[in-house]
């Protein structure tokens, strides 16, 4: 259970999670500046409002300066109809009118007098428990100054859009609560194909490994996932296909050594033999044994190798010397068979691990002397090719390999002939060997064959692993 | 000369004493750790062949206890262990050599008696001789019954060391080593046919054969012996 708190958060939570917060996020963007702006709105209604008002104190002050009393009748009747308006004004620092009993002063004494009245040059303030927003205004007529306040109750306006704030927030919930489940369902659906895969992968058994996921019927992010996996089912398939053949092939090229050893066992003690015949059995089977012996301890080298417990061991090379000592080591044989070495060519100093490139080399030429007839060559030729490679190619002449066989010949136990029995010599794992040394150099192997002769060709890096 | 053998194995053991006492040895053999550390301790040998799992007293332990007791006997390990560590760890701890299972007699055989030439000082001779067989090794010329042989300078090499380690049986595999620097097995019949030539120089014509096949282990070079 301990690894399941460290999984990453599933698909659905990580959309959800994603809808929800852009969702949310823009919603309150949205519904800020609409509030925002129905706000700004009421303002500049309040300040139209204002500005009518104080056009008509200003009237009727200008009516009867002199006449105190005339003049707060005037200043009473000046604003009638407007419902919800206030106003007071003071001459020469008094209060000279105000409507109903309101006394402004306290917040409003050091508010700044406005000439220009608009949204942005209006205050707001509290007067007893009630808010207001308004403006204060100068008039002088007949050396007397009149201090004008005028003021709209807030408090209809704010309880407006506390209820529209509260409605917004509501509808918002809703709708919240509707995306999310829209965005759930529009995942489940979305991820449909890819349970359609896991059915379909779910199907493959390992006798099913050439079935392949359908690529049609996926959406396009998923073909990526789908090209690769079938890649890999090839390449398994291919390698549980090598794997079969290999098992069998183990299997035969063990059976053949067993057989001799436990028939000519069998026959050698059904009766009384000569000391000599014994003598002559065990020799026999001492020979079937060693060549099961090298089998097995080339094809645990192999696996060895496969596993990635064999690594080389990288120290500067002279293929040339290298090869001229390999020649030295086949001179007998070479003459004994009539046949000549020749090297040509140089290239560079490489990189690598000279034991197992000497194996893969000694291999190769083995292998060449086998397949050349009496009086022929091998050529052995060193290049230096492009991109800081040499190339090692080892040519007989000789037999044609045809092309089919090319492929496979560096695997373990192929045969060209499948009817014929191998030669006495060599387990059927050399070319094998020889691949997975080069391959550890970071190199590439190939053969090609024509009619009269057959090259394999080994690239190898110059610094060994750069490549 | 006096050999111990600790081996649990018992097909094994019993091979190697066999082996080793038709070889010319006096082979105690111990079965287990227990009784290998013993006799180890208790009496004087030549040379020890351990086994490295063993059931009760692995040998490392028992290489270590008479290393601390200031023996200086010749250690031959013998082990399926195969990896490098193991070897390192065994030669660190003292042994002298160290020979990974499946092995083959004759090697066993060639390791021992290297093992017990070490110590001895190595006689520096410019002159080897075996019979009529002369091998000048400063001016690498070989005559029999003074008759020039002709060889190429790998056959020389071939040669001495056949001289060198007369009535030894060489494997197919330490020849190539020691004659070609190739340290692993080939598919190739290249020493089969190399000793050929060698011996039609050597032996051909001559009454008395020197270079001898022993069939399925390798070649060995004696005055005497029963070809087979």
């Amino acid at each position: 259970m301990t690894s399941r708190s460290r999984r990453p958060l599933s698909l659905t939570l990580r959309v959800l999670f994603f809808v929800a917060t852009a969702f949310g996020v823009s919603l309150a963007v949205i519904s800020q500046l609409l509030l925002s702006s129905i706000e700004h709105h009421f303002i500049e209604q309040d300040a139209g409002e204002i500005n009518v008002m104080v056009n008509s104190i200003k009237k009727a002050l200008h009516q009867s300066p002199t006449d105190t009393l005339k003049n707060q009748e005037a200043l009473s009747q000046a604003i009638s109809g407007h419902h919800g308006v206030y106003y007071q004004v003071e001459r020469n620092g008094v209060v000279h009118y105000s409507s109903s009993d309101i006394d402004f002063r306290p917040p409003t004494t050091d508010f700044p007098v406005v000439k220009n009245i608009t949204a942005s040059t209006m205050q707001t303030w509290r007067n007893k428990d009630r808010g207001y927003r308004g403006i204060v205004t100068l008039i002088t007529i007949d050396k007397n100054q009149y201090r004008i306040t005028s003021a709209i109750d807030r408090d209809f306006h704010q309880g407006f859009l506390k209820k529209f704030t509260q409605s917004v927030a509501l509808i918002l919930f809703g709708a919240g609560i509707l995306t999310l489940f829209a965005a759930w369902l529009g995942v489940h659906q979305g991820l449909k194909p890819l349970r359609g895969l896991s059915d379909q992968v779910d199907f493959i058994q390992t006798d099913k490994l050439d079935s392949r996921l359908d690529m049609h019927s996926v959406p396009v992010e998923l073909k990526p996932l789908v090209q690769s996996f079938n890649h890999m089912l090839t390449r398994i398939e291919e390698g549980f296909i090598r794997l079969s053949y290999f098992s069998a092939d183990i299997a035969h090229e063990l059976r053949t050594p067993l057989t001799n050893i436990v028939t000519q066992t069998q026959v050698g003690l059904s009766k009384e033999r000569r000391a000599e015949d014994y003598q002559e059995l065990l020799y026999s089977n001492l020979e079937d044994m060693e060549r099961l012996s090298k089998m097995v301890s080339d094809m645990l080298w192999l696996a060895k190798s496969e596993n990635g417990l064999i690594t080389p061991t990288f120290g500067p090379i002279n293929l040339q010397q290298e090869v001229q000592s390999l020649f030295d080591f086949f001179e007998a044989l070479a003459e004994d068979t009539h046949i000549t070495l020749a090297i040509s060519g140089d290239a560079s100093n490489i990189s690598g691990d000279r034991e197992l490139l000497r194996r893969a080399l000694t291999n190769l030429l083995s292998n060449a002397i086998r397949h050349t007839p009496a009086g022929k060559t091998i050529h052995v030729t060193l290049v230096d090719t492009d991109n800081d490679m040499v190339s090692i190619s080892v040519t007989n002449e000789g037999s044609t390999i045809l092309t089919e066989h090319l492929e496979c010949i560096f695997d373990r136990f192929y045969r060209v002939d499948p009817s014929r029995q191998r030669h006495g010599d060599g387990t059927g794992l050399g070319l094998a060997i020889v691949r997975t040394i080069v391959e550890a150099h970071k190199g590439v192997i190939h053969a090609q064959s024509n009619s009269h002769s057959t090259t394999f060709t080994i690239h190898l890096p110059v610094d060994g692993l750069s490549h | 000369m006096r050999l111990l053998i600790v081996e649990d194995e018992q097909k094994t053991g019993d091979y190697l004493k066999q082996g080793l006492s038709e070889a010319g040895f006096l082979v105690s053999l111990a079965r287990t750790g227990l009784d290998g550390h013993h006799l180890a301790m208790t009496e004087e040998f030549d040379l020890l062949i351990l086994d490295v799992m063993l059931p009760d007293v692995d040998g490392w332990r028992i290489l270590q206890s008479i290393r601390e007791s200031g023996q200086k006997t010749p250690v031959l390990f013998l082990s399926a262990r195969d990896n490098v560590d193991d070897r390192v760890k065994g030669l660190e701890l003292g042994a002298d050599d160290y020979l990974v299972k499946p092995f083959a007699f004759v090697e066993v055989l060639a390791r021992v008696r290297t093992l017990l030439r070490r110590g001895q000082a190595p006689a520096i001779v410019d002159q080897l001789q075996i019979g009529d067989l002369i091998l000048d090794i400063p001016r690498r010329r070989v005559t029999r019954q003074g008759k020039k042989v002709n060889l190429s300078h790998k056959e020389f090499c071939l040669l001495e060391l056949l001289v060198r380690r007369q009535g030894e049986v060489l494997t197919r595999s330490l020849i190539a080593s020691q004659v070609w620097d190739m340290n692993f097995d080939s598919d190739t019949n290249v020493i089969d046919v190399a000793i050929r030539r060698l011996r039609k120089k050597v032996d051909e014509g001559f009454d008395v054969k020197l270079i001898h096949t022993i069939r399925g282990m390798g070649y060995t070079l004696d005055l005497e012996h029963n070809d087979d």
